[in-house]
């Protein structure tokens, strides 16, 4: 199937630069009737290469929500998803992971390691997972370590690294398959103020000469310098982008 | 895949040793206590395995092999008399006194044989280790298992006593026969066994043996005995089968070792699903994490079914490393446990179904396992 830009598309719309990924009015109501709660509504966003994007907000605001529908991990009950020049809000479940495996790069709180595998096992897992056929998962995985600066730590196990270094092997297995987006959730909530501060350095290096999109969210102004952008979002709405 | 699955499985080694130690444990129990059924059938029908007649023939009616009614010559000749039949021998076998030692009996099982010098009976004590079987032939001779020298307090070849009160000299001795009844066998000759059970009369006969003629359908033959009135004629394989599913049913020791296996096969799903369960349970984070990247239910799923077949596999090595023990130890003891291969396939289908349900849970927790709920917390 032929894939369309977004900005062939989408009328009325010519962004500068082609997004990876966009919202368009999406919304997220849980439950029916009386006892529907609204978890966003009306939220549109483009995601362009290269940026980093911080999605900021208090708790309960409906953040977590925002990147689980534009991560492809909840469907919304209402607006579209634009990934790959398509509306993908429609699909079922079982079309999601092959979109998620090429899109998406997650990268968690608790870093999410096997504890039993060492960081280059986790690495080349996660590649060989999204792409059973891949030619050289632990060559890739090699690489992507030495990228996130942990090539000589390739064969420790996450209990033997800090976690700073558990973080950066967590990106390093989100760039796995050579996704353009990297979805973070309060990647740096675990850290000290150092750590975490390295760590941003390092997505906003991915952003800037990778040209990845990445999208953080956080409770901490601090990382705002690292950003091209921040959205707030509160009561489930996008309040400033 | 694999890998992942062993070192996940590897990485915390006392649940992994209890994963292996629970397959093993159920692998064992179900080659042992299916190995000892079949050791017991093996023993039910063994004299009648050993024997080379294509017919044995019975009186009409007996339910148990070993307790089958006699009755007299006149019969033997006519089945010998029947068209197809090439060959017969009569066999007579029940129960008599042997006097130990120390002035004590026990009851043995006779069975008395035609014996004549230059010709194999039909029916003959095999794996002869020790002693004359051709001696066999001369009046109060007696072959017995080495098994039962201890039970019949005989400690050598030429030890003699009396049967029923009449002399009997051990000429021979065999390695491994026994019988299901525990009463020891005792082969003697036709004329020497007629002696020691008196009360069957002079001419008693338990079964005839039959050898067809080279070209004739023992079915065929064994119809034209069917027509003899109160007799009942089966071809071995048939009374082979009719023994071991009498003492199978009547004895009930087949639905005790049964489930007796069942129950190991149930210890092991319930420690290997539990096991597997908690592994999961442990891992489920990261397992959310796989599925929010992009993989498949099916590659999760193969993960948990890798570390079933790991386990499976395992399990089932050291089980049957242990069930081989277990053999030997039973041997001492006059036990048989019958290990073959065909058992063992078996067993290893029923380690991995065991193995592959037991997981069910865990594949069902991943299948049902929200991507998003990484994100949360």
């Amino acid at each position: 199937m032929h894939a369309l830009a977004l900005s062939d598309t989408l009328p009325g719309i010519a962004p500068v630069e082609r997004p990876l990924a966009r919202l368009v009015g999406a919304g997220k109501i849980y439950g029916t009737g009386e006892h529907a709660v609204s978890a966003l509504a009306e939220a549109t966003l483009d995601i362009l290469p290269g940026q980093v994007t911080l999605i900021e907000g208090p708790s309960g605001s409906g953040k977590t929500t925002l990147i689980s529908i534009l991560g492809l991990l909840l469907r919304p009950t209402s607006g579209q998803v634009w990934i790959e020049g398509r509306d993908v809000a429609g699909l079922i479940e079982r079309d999601l992971p092959p979109l998620r495996a090429r899109n998406f790069g997650f990268v968690f709180q608790g870093f999410n390691l096997f504890p039993a595998l060492t960081a280059l096992d986790n690495v080349a897992m996660a590649i060989q997972m999204k792409d059973p056929g891949a030619k050289d998962p632990r060559g890739e995985a090699r690489r992507l370590l030495d990228l996130v600066g942990l090539g000589a730590r390739g064969h420790h196990l996450p209990a033997d690294l800090s976690g700073g270094q558990k973080q950066r092997v967590a990106i390093a297995r989100a760039l796995g398959g050579n996704p353009p987006i990297l979805v973070g959730d309060e990647p740096t909530a675990a850290l000290d103020t150092k750590t975490a501060l390295s760590v941003m350095e390092l997505l906003r290096e991915l952003a800037s000469s990778r040209g990845r999109a990445v999208v953080v969210v956080t409770h901490d102004p601090r990382l705002e310098k690292f950003a091209d952008r921040v959205v707030r979002v509160e009561d489930g709405r996008i309040t400033s982008a | 895949m694999w890998t992942l699955a062993r070192k996940l499985l590897l990485h915390d080694r006392l649940r992994f040793a209890v994963a292996i130690a629970g397959v093993s444990v159920s692998v064992m129990l179900v080659l042992v206590q299916v190995g000892l059924y079949f050791g017991f059938m093996d023993t039910a029908s063994s004299l009648i395995d050993a024997s080379s007649a294509d017919l044995w023939v019975g009186k009409a009616g007996n339910e148990s092999f070993e307790f089958a009614s006699p009755f007299d010559e006149r019969t033997f000749y006519k089945v010998a008399s029947v068209p197809g039949v090439a060959h017969a021998e009569r066999v007579l076998m029940n129960f008599a006194q042997f006097k130990l030692a120390d002035g004590g009996d026990l009851g043995v099982q006779i069975v008395g044989i035609e014996t004549a010098p230059g010709t194999t009976p039909l029916l003959a004590p095999w794996h002869v280790i020790a002693g004359d079987v051709k001696r066999l032939g001369e009046p109060g001779a007696i072959v017995v298992d080495r098994t039962e020298y201890p039970k019949l307090k005989i400690d050598h070849v030429g030890h003699t006593t009396e049967v029923s009160g009449v002399r009997a000299e051990v000429v021979a001795m065999t390695r491994g026969i026994r019988s299901f009844t525990t009463s020891p066998i005792v082969f003697t000759d036709l004329r020497t066994a007629r002696s020691y059970m008196p009360g069957l009369g002079s001419d008693a006969v338990t079964y005839v043996l039959v050898k067809v003629k080279h070209g004739v359908s023992p079915d065929w033959v064994k119809a034209q005995i069917d027509q003899l009135p109160h007799l009942a004629a089966y071809t071995t394989a048939e009374m082979s089968s009719r023994t071991r599913t009498y003492w199978s049913s009547r004895t009930g020791v087949g639905a005790g070792f049964f489930t007796t296996a069942v129950l190991g096969v149930i210890v092991g799903f319930v420690v290997v699903g539990q096991i597997l369960y908690s592994g999961t349970l442990q891992y489920i984070r990261e397992y959310g994490t796989l599925k929010a990247m992009g993989a498949r239910n099916s590659m999760v799923v193969r993960v948990i079914l890798a570390q079933a077949m790991i386990s499976a596999a395992l399990g089932f090595v050291v089980g049957g490393v242990l069930a081989v023990g277990m053999q030997a130890a039973m041997a001492k003891a006059n036990l048989t446990v019958a290990l073959f291969p065909s058992l063992y396939a078996v067993t290893l289908v029923v380690t991995i179904a065991m193995c592959s349900l037991a997981s069910l849970l865990s594949i069902i927790k991943v299948l049902r396992l929200d991507p998003a709920s990484v994100f949360k917390g």
